[in-house]
């Protein structure tokens, strides 16, 4: 009887998709994770790393540049420019939508303080109770 | 007979590494981006409970001009002495931990200096893990103690 040769087969894992798979979860992470609402170029103030509290994912945000211009944005869609009188109308919306809804307040430093008293006062009228105030680390500062 | 059987070298496909690597690199980007995001947390009150008679209490009343100085209970300061902001709060605060703070800043005052104070106070609050009576006035309220300032 003739025995048949067996044939071997070289082991190999199929790597041709894994490229794919890769681009595949970028993509993914890209799309799901809600990063930066806001790109504006703020000065932010400085505090000490004590005070400093992880702002909360999801958070809505108004933006108030040097000059006093004000951005808005819920969460979920990028920044877009409102007049100051337009921001308690965009707070009550959220504040409508969800009633803990937390709100940080991105302004530039050497902004003036009654731009952002406006808008604390307009977050206050539309029933806001949870504000962070965006700050960047003090360098070798507080205790 | 003769087996023959053919040698064959083990090896681990390395070929998707540089794939991985890539989706880790994305992945820490992206956290780090996230740590960075802090900020100092302030409550307002909710709007449905605010008493009508508060008792007559002595509140820590700090007041920042456009100039960059600013007064804790009319004592003159210039920001860069905001340690003393620090001292002052927590040895009042150390005997009532629930006194009224008031920062008071002038509309032309740079937001800068106003958060530098407040973030002294934040400190107090957070060394003595208590909840601090911080207000922030508005426009009505900050109107009313301009007025009782000038009828001092």
């Amino acid at each position: 009887m003739k025995i048949k040769k067996t044939k071997s087969l070289e082991a190999n894992i199929p790597t041709a998709s894994m490229a794919d798979i890769a681009f595949l979860l970028i993509v993914f992470f890209m799309i799901s994770t809600v990063f930066q609402v806001d790109k504006t170029q703020v000065r932010l103030p400085k505090s000490s790393e004590t005070t400093r509290e992880d702002v909360v994912k999801g958070s809505a945000f108004v933006v108030v540049t040097k000059d006093g211009v004000i951005k808005v944005s819920d969460g979920q869609e990028d920044s877009r420019l409102v007049n100051p009188e337009e921001v308690v109308i965009n707070a009550a919306a959220w504040m409508n939508k969800n009633p803990s809804q937390p709100i940080v307040i991105k302004a530039d430093a050497e902004a003036e303080y009654g731009k952002v008293e406006d808008v604390v006062d307009a977050l206050r009228e539309a029933g806001a109770t949870n504000l962070k105030f965006l700050t960047d680390a003090e360098k070798g500062g507080g205790s | 007979m003769k087996l023959n059987r053919k040698e064959e070298n083990p090896e681990i496909p390395t070929a998707s590494m540089a794939d991985i690597a890539f989706l880790l690199i994305v992945f820490f980007m992206l956290t780090t981006v996230f740590s960075t995001n802090k900020g100092v947390e302030h409550l307002l009150p909710p709007q449905e409970d605010i008493p009508e008679n508060v008792d007559n209490e002595e509140s820590i009343y700090i007041q920042i001009f456009p100039s960059g100085q600013f007064q804790i209970d009319r004592k003159p300061y210039t920001i860069e002495d905001a340690d003393e902001v620090y001292n002052y709060v927590m040895s009042k605060v150390q005997q009532n931990a629930q006194k009224p703070i008031i920062i008071h800043t002038n509309r032309e005052a740079k937001y800068g200096d106003m958060m530098i104070i407040l973030s002294e106070v934040k400190r107090v609050g957070k060394d003595l893990k208590a909840n601090l009576a911080i207000t922030l006035p508005s426009r009505e309220e900050r109107q009313r103690y301009d007025q009782f300032q000038g009828s001092l």
